[in-house]
């Protein structure tokens, strides 16, 4: 790690107070993201992955100040976001912008396709002249793949790849250095998310981007990250450089989400075993003492119920597991 | 063909009547599913795949119209009176759906969900259905099943729904199971214990499967047969290795080629199918992938290439008869 990261996060902790029925009751603690450290290099595609409820969504949106931070340290270019004032935050939304899931639930329906990618742009540099913008707004609708002619229709007249373009153009437009990308492909069908994709990747390559790409889908994050950091109950369980992980993943939550992926080879596919795992997750309320995974691990002992593993080196890559060497091996 | 047919489909047609005049959700589908096999079928939104199958159901929108015949062991079923169907549906065929959540009632136990199922079907008494019930969720392996019975939907995960779902669909042992994307809300860990339950179910009582998925890894794993469709038509259909190593349809090798993989070495960029999905309310004289088909001739765009057999139970409608592979990489 000698070059400077763009972005460098420590100990964040993200909590939400669950409130419990009856009167006196105290709130219990959903530790949605815990202590989760790790640095993004500037033009990398780091990959999150993991489960439902593993805290991928919450920590996109806490990286970008969309909810608030509990505790610890986010910084870009070395400034501390986690303490900026509102009105201070507003230039620094400028290099960090988001596209989401579903493309057409994050449009406003009663905007047209033109003010909606404008609209970051009246928001965050707004001594731009309205030529300029438009300038700017067509430029970009060009590199999406959209047509200048579709300037003034309404997101409800695009289908789902399309209606993601206006996403991404909504969130370059600007100008960001890093782009939280949340499940930007997950809801669209199998021959427009490779679309979509091979378009994140042209952008990042014109425009010298940086991406975050949370996604559920370990074959999409292999095509499109350089490393990977696997989260499991608001945890990082591993972060290692994309072909070493896939090649020889030593956490064993990593083997077990490798294992579960379905192989379009109907041969290949039925050689293969179903993951052996306990389906039942832990209750976020209540995590297992020492490691969060041991309740589905094959691995675990007395030690990992005692002891929280901490995030560790091996080979220059990072896991938390006590027996990552033999689950490697 | 020598499995005994217990579903046969013969020209299916869904229409949906819609403010801008009619929509054609499916067009002539003509398929047989087998006693015991899982038919995979295969295709992205608006390809047909559900409403073929919410047809045979009876299950269509107030809008929606089916035509054409669908037979269940030799009996016609399309479009039967409610009364009829309700007793079929249930008892001869039943389907599961992607979100179990909204296929349950938020408001009931699980228990007096799947109980009503029996007492409605077989006439059992609360007590007869309450103890098959707790055998149906021990056989889709939910442990502490009397337990489980008086809880409700929201208290169990999205895979213990599915599987209370799948316990529910086969209560009352239909032979026809449809499952509609039945793992695409599930996390993988769990996906491959739900493939690994229903191919376990099909074996212990011989039920047939018709698996809808937009999911070539899920097909892989479970189908014997597989049907792929696009725009409301069926363009190729085979034994699933045959369809995986051998397809003859340019969409079907689309399909196959953008799917990023991990069995097979990373590629810089993934081949794509260019353009969009179609556009339902037109429906154009030739073939409908040809906008988008890498080997487009001058009778793709006048004329619907019919689906025809290249033997050995493998099946497509394209007028193209070169040799595939010219996918596009990258657009």
């Amino acid at each position: 790690m000698s070059e400077p990261a763009l972005l460098e996060v420590r100990d964040l902790d993200v909590h939400f107070p669950v409130r419990r029925p009856g009167l006196l009751r105290s709130p219990l603690t959903l530790r949605a993201v815990d202590q989760v450290s790790f640095d993004v290099r500037p033009g990398e595609v780091l990959g999150v992955v993991g489960e439902s409820g593993c805290g991928k969504s919450t920590l996109s949106r806490a990286l970008l100040r969309l909810i608030p931070v509990t505790a610890g340290s986010v910084r870009l270019r070395g400034v501390e976001l986690t303490t900026l004032e509102k009105a201070a935050l507003r230039p620094l939304r400028r290099s960090m912008q988001m596209i989401f899931q579903d493309p057409l639930a994050s449009l406003d329906p009663r905007m047209t396709v033109g003010e909606i990618i404008a609209e970051p742009l009246k928001a965050l540099l707004p001594r731009m002249d309205r030529a300029e913008r438009q300038q700017r707004v067509l430029r970009m609708m060009q590199q999406v793949g959209l047509l200048p002619a579709q300037i003034n229709r309404y997101p409800h007249e695009f289908s789902g790849g399309q209606a993601q373009r206006i996403g991404i153009a909504r969130a370059l437009v600007v100008a960001p250095e890093l782009v939280v990308c949340d499940e930007p492909v997950s809801a669209l069908d199998v021959s427009i998310k490779s679309q979509v994709i091979n378009l994140l990747l042209d952008l990042r390559a014109e425009h010298g981007l940086t991406y975050i790409f949370v996604a559920h889908d370990l074959a999409t994050v292999r095509h499109i990250a350089d490393r990977v950091m696997v989260l499991y109950m608001g945890r990082v369980m591993e972060i290692t450089d994309r072909d070493a992980l896939y090649a020889r993943p030593l956490h064993p939550y990593t083997r077990l989400l490798l294992s579960a992926v379905p192989i379009p080879d109907p041969t290949l596919a039925r050689q293969r075993r179903a993951a052996p795992a306990r389906e039942e997750l832990p209750s976020p309320l209540a995590l297992p003492s020492g490691c969060a995974f041991r309740t589905r691990c094959p691995l675990a002992d007395a030690r990992c119920v005692a002891e929280r593993p901490i995030l560790r080196e091996i080979d220059g890559r990072y896991v938390a597991c006590h027996h990552a060497e033999a689950a490697g091996a | 063909m020598a499995a005994e047919a217990l579903l046969e489909v013969r020209n299916l047609s869904v229409c949906f009547d819609t403010g801008d005049g009619p929509v054609y959700a499916v067009n002539g589908l003509d398929l047989e599913v087998r006693r015991g096999e899982v038919l995979g079928m295969v295709g992205e939104s608006g390809s047909g795949k559900s409403q073929s199958w919410l047809a045979v159901m009876g299950l269509l929108a107030k809008n929606g119209r089916a035509e054409g015949s669908a037979r269940l062991g030799g009996e016609e079923i399309l479009n039967l009176p409610q009364r009829a169907l309700r007793r079929l549906r249930g008892d001869r065929m039943a389907m599961i759906f992607q979100d179990p959540m909204t296929a349950m009632n938020p408001f009931l136990t699980v228990g007096r969900q799947m109980t009503e199922v029996l007492e409605c079907h077989r006439g059992l008494s609360r007590r007869e259905a309450r103890a098959r019930c707790v055998a149906a969720l021990e056989s889709v392996h939910i442990g502490d099943a009397a337990r489980r019975l008086s809880m409700y939907p929201h208290e169990f995960s999205g895979g213990m729904r599915q599987r209370v779902m799948i316990a529910t669909a086969l209560l009352t042992e239909p032979q026809l199971l449809i499952c509609d994307e039945p793992t695409t809300a599930l996390d993988v860990t769990v996906q491959a214990q739900i493939l690994a339950l229903l191919d376990e179910l099909r074996q212990r009582y011989r039920t047939a499967i018709v698996l809808i998925t937009h999911d070539l890894g899920v097909i892989a794993q479970l189908a014997d047969r597989v049907t792929v469709m696009y725009a409301g038509r069926q363009v190729e259909q085979a034994e699933v290795h045959t369809l995986y190593g051998a397809y003859r349809h340019p969409y079907t090798e689309g399909l196959l080629r953008s799917v990023p993989r991990l069995d097979q070495p990373r590629s810089e960029r993934l081949a794509t199918i260019p353009g969009r999905p179609p556009d339902l309310a037109r429906r154009p004289a030739g073939c409908p992938f040809e906008p988008r088909c890498a080997y487009v001739t001058e009778i793709c765009r006048q004329r619907m290439p019919p689906l025809v057999s290249l033997g050995d139970a493998h099946l497509r409608a394209c007028h193209y008869d070169g040799a595939l592979g010219r996918a596009e990489i990258g657009a």
